[in-house]
């Protein structure tokens, strides 16, 4: 499948980034499989509240944070 | 006389010439070229002073040469294409001439890749130059001592007479046209051949056969290389690694069996494959010289410079001729 | 083509991390084929480096644009005055590109290299690339059996192969195949082996890079192009 092969390239160039590539995922489903794809998010929820917020989130509060101090 | 050098008048009297190989060290202390040539001296016609082999940074060729020389050891310095261009070639050749060199080798050269994947680090981040290729620089110093000019048309005030040398490996692939790759360096110039190591005498026969039939003997000298084994590990190294060179079976069984014969002694398991070693060297020497077109040998006993003398004296080849200067 | 491969990102964010309106510019011909620097691969390499930007907390614009080719004036004229409102463009075109960009803006922005200009080169299949000619300037590939020696051969050789060759393979590598024995085993087949007999005298080699910078002059094409450009000079100061 293409797109999964994308999805492994993507990961890499996050990780140079400094992005944990455990942010994006994959996931395969048909459009009858209704609970399972509930199943999923839950499981993607809480494996981003695990890793916690993300760098980029991070350095933008912080300078916006800075920005309101110094004001 | 093409040189005069005591190589060529040991061909020319038609008695089996006889080469070894001096390499020069990691240092620029002289000290350890002089020990090796005097453990060489008297067994064999000249040696040939490698340049940088496996593409690490040693002695220049033309040094330790000069070095030998001086010692009494006729040298026969080697030049790779690796190194130079045409114009540094060329002012060595006159300086090497200057200083009494007489013999050249002229080779390809390991590439500066493939010397990094030993032990040494070597420096495969180099620029190599391969201006002319190894046919070239045998036409390039023919060209020098027989018309007196440079490659580039300039004439020379003296010009320098080398006996001139090329490698050749008849078992490398594309083995069909190996012999043809010999013709070329004849045809360029060469006047005697030094070829890989040969364990399997019964393959190189049939290329000296192929080499016989275009002529190749009777316009060149060519001198089969002989490597002295001195462990089962090298000869299976030999065989699985390195170009051009496979080692029957046989040979390597025979060194297994010298190993096991010591039982656990380290020691004894050096001694006896090193005898070994010295035996089947001398075999190989005694089968070289008996193929039609064979004008000597080139024993290369890489850092074990000792194994010359019983090698040189169990083949019948001492002593060496002394040959009068013209 | 051109074959390129685009910088380690470390090296490309060192490059940048100094200034404020960057411009990733990529080339849509030979390096857009193998996928190092068109308009696709500068979105994404200006995308990436946002994200590094924002991490670090730089205030750094960052956009990407490309164009068909950076080797003709006339693909630059459409983006000229957008191109100088930055104060770096951080090209992804070849390296001739690179070039041909810092000259036509002759030291008012610098232009720095995406990617790695790497040799000219065939796809052999989508995503493998391999160098096949040199530029030498004098070829030989009649001699050769349409192999060439001077790049495929490891050690340039001229007249057939060197100690080196293994089971078909260079000695600086098991991963590449000898030249020359590709040479032989094609001359075989086409029937003109004995070509390979004679002896090749050493080259000249000033139409290569060894000669300086080199240049290809059609006087012909030259002549034709100034007279159309009196031409409408000439009909423009008509009106």
């Amino acid at each position: 499948m293409f797109a999964a092969r994308r999805i492994e390239y993507v990961k890499t160039l996050l990780k140079k980034v400094g992005i944990d590539p455990a942010r994006l995922e994959m996931y395969n489903l048909s459009a009858a499989m209704g609970p399972r794809w509930a199943e999923m998010c839950d499981e993607f929820v809480d494996r981003i509240r695990n890793l916690g917020p993300s760098p980029i989130w991070l350095a933008s509060r912080k300078q916006s944070e800075k920005g309101v101090t110094e004001q | 006389m093409k040189s005069g050098s005591n190589l060529e008048r040991v061909i020319a009297s038609g008695k089996m010439a006889v080469t070894a190989e001096l390499g020069p060290p990691m240092s620029a202390d002289p000290h350890e070229v002089i020990h090796k040539a005097g453990q060489l001296k008297g067994f064999c016609d000249a040696a040939n002073i490698t340049d940088c082999q496996t593409a690490v940074v040693r002695i220049s060729s033309i040094a330790a040469a000069f070095i030998a020389q001086r010692e009494g050891l006729e040298p026969v310095m080697q030049m790779t294409c690796r190194d130079r261009n045409r114009i540094a070639m060329q002012a060595d050749l006159l300086g090497a001439a200057a200083l009494g060199l007489k013999n050249c080798l002229c080779i390809a050269g390991d590439h500066q890749k493939f010397g990094a994947s030993g032990k040494l680090k070597g420096h495969p981040g180099a620029k190599n130059v391969y201006d002319v290729d190894t046919c070239q620089l045998v036409g390039i110093m023919k060209k020098m001592r027989d018309e007196g000019l440079q490659q580039g048309g300039d004439k020379l005030e003296v010009a320098p007479k080398f006996f001139i040398g090329a490698s050749w490996t008849p078992m490398g692939d594309p083995m069909d046209f190996r012999p043809y790759n010999l013709k070329k360096k004849v045809d360029a110039g060469a006047d005697f051949i030094q070829t890989q190591g040969i364990y399997d005498m019964e393959l190189f026969k049939s290329q000296m056969e192929k080499a016989r039939n275009l002529g190749l003997h009777e316009r060149t000298a060519i001198l089969a290389g002989i490597i002295v084994p001195k462990s089962a590990m090298m000869l299976k190294y030999m065989d699985s690694s390195v170009a051009g060179v496979t080692v029957p079976k046989e040979l390597i069984d025979r060194m297994n069996k010298a190993k096991a014969a010591a039982g656990d002694d380290k020691k004894k398991m050096r001694e006896l494959q090193e005898q070994e070693g010295i035996k089947i060297a001398v075999e190989l020497v005694q089968q070289a010289l008996e193929i039609p077109g064979i004008k000597g040998v080139h024993i290369q006993a890489i850092e074990w410079e000792s194994a010359m003398e019983p090698i040189v004296k169990a083949a019948g080849l001492y002593p060496r001729p002394v040959l009068p200067a013209e | 083509m051109i074959v390129g491969k685009q910088k380690p990102f470390d090296e490309i964010w060192d490059m940048v991390k100094g200034f404020k309106k960057v411009l990733v510019y990529g080339c849509n011909t030979c390096v857009a084929i193998c996928h190092a620097g068109g308009s696709k691969e500068a979105e994404l390499l200006a995308s990436m480096l946002r994200m590094r930007a924002k991490q670090e907390g730089l205030d750094l614009l960052i956009d990407s644009a490309g164009i068909e080719r950076h080797c003709e004036p006339e693909f630059f004229e459409p983006l000229d005055e957008k191109v100088k409102t930055y104060d770096l463009i951080l090209s992804t075109a070849c390296g001739v590109g690179v070039n041909f960009l810092a000259d036509r803006l002759a030291g008012a922005i610098p232009v720095y290299p995406g990617i790695n200009t790497s040799f000219y080169g065939a796809v052999p299949e989508a995503g493998f690339f391999v160098e096949l000619c040199g530029g030498c300037g004098n070829c030989i590939l009649h001699l050769t059996g349409g192999i060439c020696p001077i790049v495929r051969c490891s050690k340039s050789l001229m007249n057939g192969p060197c100690g080196g060759t293994d089971k078909g393979k260079c000695e600086v590598s098991s991963e590449t195949d000898c030249a020359w024995f590709l040479i032989v085993e094609r001359m075989k087949k086409l029937g003109t082996l004995e070509k390979l007999f004679e002896v090749q005298p050493p080259r000249d080699w000033s139409t290569a890079t060894h000669g300086g910078p080199r240049r290809i002059s059609l006087e012909h094409i030259r002549a034709y192009e100034a007279e159309e450009e009196k031409k409408a000079t000439l009909t423009g100061e008509g009106k």
